[in-house]
């Protein structure tokens, strides 16, 4: 499963965007989780994760915190988003300060990690390696929905409700804020960056003020 | 299956745009909404998100094994018996640190079919799996990822052929390879990627130094692919942990 790797947009919109996934590995360390999961979630509400869920529920973006930890089994992976390196930086120290034992990943642009590992303290295992889009690129929609659409990477996210959106947000009718909020909670596993969403859509309601200027 | 209530949609249109493959569709009247099954992946986003207000969207048992593999592979809600993992994929780097999976002189490679957004047949992935097998690459098995539960063959990526025409929101294909046949593979995929009227995404695994440097990067330089800006690291605090 690789939905968080491919993401589309600029260095400067991807710097900030990192993905935390908190994950047990079958048959080795899957027993009794849901202590180690209630820990690893208060870490990440107390250093402030815009976004993050368990695909089973749902992301919390569009759920109670309480329904959601409720429903942990030993099935549950949590995975969500934050904004800053500096967030990054304080969930790992964290994480590796309590040795959970459960392996943790994140996501993002490899300059960036890397230095949030080093910040850290911890040490690189191993690394998925993003090497893009492959095939028929021409069928594949516009830079700026697929920045948006990529944030799901299983693709609940349609590239046409995107289009919409940017409509609605270009023409006033909604604010960028609410516009990305309507399209996060599609997202049922809580790696939709909202807060980069509405920026991406923000920056499309300024272009369109400039043109009518 | 997903089906529109005749009796209860008025043709308002708001679910149209939340399909990711644009299967909601208006009737030739223009009166009501259908849903095409020939492209309909059964993802579910329809249903999971109330996207019509009439609620005139509903969910209709699957009567067989293809449109639950097709609903298995789009709804990422859904977990495969054997991997226990909700939606397509595997553990694949994720728990390396723990399992071994991906030792020092292999790579995995992971090549999300249809995605971005696109989906694709099965005969697209059929093409792109035999492609890699034959450079190099061994296959997981269906005790790790779903696509193997329909191949007649590990040892060659053939699928069943019942289900080639099948259209699925996303699949992957995975599998390892010593890390000397890396340019192979590279090679057989640049071949490959002509071939399909799909995407894929395309994900490499391996292990790497303190630095997060691996030499495979001086490999793909040298088949004059960029070095990769994106990756998703496992930050080794999995236990127990796997050094060798």
């Amino acid at each position: 499963m690789t939905h968080s790797l491919h993401r589309s947009g600029s260095l400067e919109s991807l710097k900030n965007d990192f993905v935390w996934f908190m994950y047990q590995a079958s048959g080795i360390n899957d027993k009794n989780i849901k202590d180690k999961a209630l820990q690893f979630i208060a870490i990440a509400e107390k250093v402030n994760s815009e976004n993050w869920g368990d695909i089973k529920t749902g992301s919390k973006l569009n759920h109670d915190i309480e329904e959601i930890t409720n429903k942990i089994t030993d099935n549950s992976r949590f995975r969500g988003v934050f904004t800053k390196r500096e967030q990054v930086v304080e969930f790992l120290k964290e994480l590796k300060k309590r040795n959970l034992g459960l392996s943790v990943i994140i996501s993002g642009l490899l300059d960036e990690v890397l230095i949030a590992c080093k910040e850290a303290n911890v040490i690189p295992h191993t690394i998925n390696y993003s090497l893009g889009v492959w095939g028929k690129k021409e069928i594949l929609p516009e830079e700026d929905v697929l920045a948006i659409t990529t944030m799901c990477g299983h693709h609940m996210v349609a590239s046409n409700i995107v289009k919409e959106k940017m409509e609605e947000v270009k023409s006033g009718r909604k604010s960028p804020e609410d516009a990305a909020y309507e399209l996060a909670i599609l997202c049922p596993c809580g790696i939709f960056n909202q807060v980069r969403a509405a920026e991406i859509l923000k920056d499309k309601q300024i272009n369109n003020k400039d043109k009518l200027k | 299956m997903v089906v529109v209530n005749k009796e209860l949609c008025t043709g308002c249109w708001t679910c149209i745009p939340y399909c990711p493959v644009s299967a909601l569709k208006k009737n030739e009247d223009e009166t009501i909404t259908y849903v095409d099954q020939d492209i309909c992946t059964k993802c579910n986003v329809c249903i999971r998100n109330q996207v019509c207000p009439l609620e005139a969207i509903e969910e209709q048992p699957y009567d067989n094994f293809k449109n639950e593999f097709q609903h298995l592979m789009s709804d990422p809600t859904v977990s495969t018996k054997g991997t226990g993992v909700p939606g397509r994929g595997t553990e694949e780097a994720k728990t390396n640190d723990v399992t071994g999976r991906f030792g020092k002189n292999e790579f995995g490679i992971c090549i999300d079919m249809g995605r971005p957004g696109i989906g694709c047949k099965l005969r697209e992935a059929e093409k792109v799996a035999m492609a890699v097998v034959r450079a190099g690459v061994k296959l997981e098995g269906p005790e790790a990822t779903p696509i193997a539960k329909i191949m007649t063959d590990l040892k060659t990526g053939k699928l069943r052929d019942d289900l080639l025409e099948t259209y699925v929101l996303s699949i992957i294909v995975e599998g390892k390879c010593n890390i000397k046949r890396l340019p192979d593979v590279i090679k057989a995929l640049k071949e490959v990627e002509k071939q399909i009227e799909t995407v894929f995404s395309l994900g490499i695994v391996a292990r790497v130094d303190e630095n997060g440097d691996t030499p495979m990067f001086d490999m793909l330089k040298e088949l004059n692919i960029p070095r990769p800006f994106r990756g998703k690291i496992n930050v080794g605090l999995g236990r127990p942990l796997v050094e060798d």
